[in-house]
């Protein structure tokens, strides 16, 4: 098998970007994942508001990463 | 309710809702300037691109070069702010959301220029329905989504605790829709331990993650000419020249932009010479880089000499584009000298009389007026001149002393305002690298490949168009500022404490890794010594 394009594997690359279509397709992807990555890890920050913790801070400090684990989560409870 | 400090509270929110007259006469200009510019974007969209001057050849012209422009201008914020919150540089923290608010405005901006130079905005679809993954205009499709919704997401996640603190701080004259706006992209947000974890994980993840995306927008733009083969473009060299262009310039708008902000704001507590200095040294480091790149490019061309290459070059070193090439190297070099010169000048030279800014006009005007005799058309034999008494050689000799002199003579000055001479430099960048962009854009465009060459020179449309997206840049930032304080409240909040705290820390002296012998007294030596 001396010429690349017998190989089924040449032939998928070359379909995949000489096909008209598959870049809109690949940014469409694109789009969705980072929204939805996005999203997701929004709204992972603002669940932290739900763990059961006392004190609020206006900013953070180094030392705030190193402080304490929290108590469990209140389940279920939304401020 | 999270508290804020009094004074930032009156420094940094209540001038959000205030706004006087210049503030609405500002956005009654922008938007002046934007209306004539839609009315001429509807012009264009009913008659064509026959209202441009763009033809065969020259298919590309102003529009992208103002797409290349902004785009490079965003690399100011997301770019340098991620750099320096990965690098934990602690006097970023005043500057970030400015540099931030750049990038996500220019992105918007430069995309603008595509539906400008395309003609029929709905062909814009056909990138997505018809495009293949072999093609640059693709890839930079995807790059420029990327990192517009990468750059929105870093700007919006530092702005979740200062709406959480505007919310809980608001004046009680503030409108509804304001206590609306701060509580909704608040998020709910309490700033309990959990929360800053997470949000500042959220933040260190997308710092690092938008540094790549960055780098390729700009080299992806350079690939959709580089890829090409057309004379002057095909070069390898180009996907850094421009991300280091674009580094450059987006510099330059931040200088600006923060110093509009800080006079206009009353940040002089905040944005300090400290991010002037420090700024100002990878402001240095990018155009030292800039112009060994730019030798570099032109160097191979001229040392080449290549049958199609040769002719974009000449154009630009003698001949059609000579005056925008070399007013972009005198721009460059004149921010080199006003950022790097001063600071290696000694203090007591501001006292000599001659170092004076009076002298310093004098000398320029002096100058500019030698460069007008020698552009200007050739006297008529009969008519005699300067120029047919004095060789051109000895005027240009001329030029030069007076522009040095002219140069010298602000040293003293510039010296003491640092903040100035980083505007003036700034500016000058901002100039010189729209102007590099025209010179790699049209000067190729107007001389390709195998069709014959032709000239190019914008219409009031493009030039309107051009004028219309500055205002709009402005506008949006002008807007955004006003609903959003320009510093980060909480990051300066936490750097004061991180300050407050190296600076009483007393930092004991080194551990001797050798301790020195006694020396012996004269006469206790062994005897026979």
């Amino acid at each position: 098998m001396n010429f690349p394009m017998e190989n089924p594997i040449f032939q998928f690359l070359y379909w995949l970007v000489n096909t008209p279509g598959n870049g809109g397709i690949a940014v469409g992807l694109l789009a969705f994942f980072v929204i939805g990555s996005v999203a997701l890890a929004l709204r992972w920050v603002a669940t932290g508001a739900n763990v059961d913790e006392r004190e609020t801070y206006a900013y953070p400090t180094p030392a705030l990463h190193h402080a304490p684990e929290p108590s469990r989560p209140r389940h279920g409870v939304r401020r | 309710m999270l508290k804020v400090d009094t004074k930032d509270k009156e420094t940094l929110f209540d001038p959000l809702f205030r706004a006087g007259f210049g503030f609405y006469t500002l956005i009654g200009v922008l938007l002046l300037v934007i209306a004539w510019g839609v009315f001429l974007y509807v012009r264009q969209i009913i008659l064509g691109l026959g209202v441009t001057a763009m033809d065969r050849p020259s298919y590309w012209g102003l529009y992208m070069v103002n797409f290349i422009f902004f785009i490079g201008i965003s690399h100011a914020g997301t770019l340098i702010s991620a750099i320096l919150r990965v690098t934990q540089a602690e006097w970023r923290r005043p500057i970030t959301r400015i540099a931030e608010a750049i990038t996500a405005f220019a992105l918007v901006v430069g995309t603008f220029q595509i539906l400008f130079d395309i003609g029929r905005p709905d062909r814009l679809l056909f990138v997505f329905f018809h495009g293949r993954l072999q093609s640059p205009l693709l890839w930079d499709a995807f790059s420029v989504t990327a990192y517009f919704l990468g750059s929105v997401t870093y700007l919006y996640l530092p702005i979740i605790p200062d709406a959480a603190l505007m919310r809980d701080n608001l004046p009680e004259n503030a409108p509804a829709w304001r206590r609306t706006l701060y509580r909704m992209l608040a998020l709910g947000w309490r700033g309990n331990r959990t929360q800053w974890i997470r949000l500042e994980r959220f933040i260190a993840v997308m710092a690092v993650l938008i540094i790549p995306v960055a780098v390729s927008v700009h080299t992806i733009i350079s690939w959709i000419l580089a890829t090409t083969v057309q004379p002057g473009w095909h070069s390898t060299v180009f996907g850094p020249y421009f991300v280091v262009g674009a580094i450059y310039s987006g510099i330059a708008a931040l200088f600006i932009a923060m110093t509009v902000m800080r006079r206009t704001m009353h940040l002089e507590e905040y944005i300090t010479e400290r991010q002037y200095r420090n700024l100002g040294l990878i402001f240095i480091t990018m155009s030292a880089i800039w112009f060994y790149f730019t030798y570099a490019e032109h160097l191979t061309q001229a040392a080449g000499q290549l049958a199609e290459e040769w002719p974009v070059l000449a154009a630009k070193l003698w001949g059609q584009y000579a005056g925008t090439f070399w007013v972009m190297v005198v721009l460059m070099i004149i921010a080199f000298w006003v950022m790097v010169i001063p600071q290696l000048t000694p203090r007591s030279w501001g006292r000599v009389p001659v170092f004076r800014p009076r002298f310093t006009f004098a000398s320029a005007l002096v100058s500019a007026a030698v460069v007008a005799l020698l552009l200007a058309p050739q006297a008529k034999p009969v008519v005699a001149d300067i120029s047919s008494v004095l060789p051109r050689g000895v005027l240009v000799v001329i030029a030069i002393a007076f522009a040095l002199l002219s140069g010298i003579s602000i040293l003293p000055w510039l010296k003491e305002r640092l903040v100035d001479s980083m505007v003036i430099a700034s500016a000058c960048v901002l100039v010189g690298m729209w102007l590099e962009r025209w010179n790699i854009v049209v000067p190729t465009m107007t001389h390709p490949r195998l069709i014959p060459y032709s000239a190019y020179g914008p219409s009031l449309t493009e030039w309107s168009l051009f004028a219309a997206s500055i205002a709009l840049f402005i506008l949006l930032f002008a807007i955004f500022f006003k609903l959003f304080p320009p510093v980060s409240v909480w990051e300066v909040m936490e750097g004061r404490i991180i300050d407050q705290t190296q600076s009483a820390a007393k930092v004991p002296l080194p551990e001797p890794s050798e301790q020195r012998r006694p020396v012996p007294s004269f006469g206790s030596g062994r005897a026979g010594d």
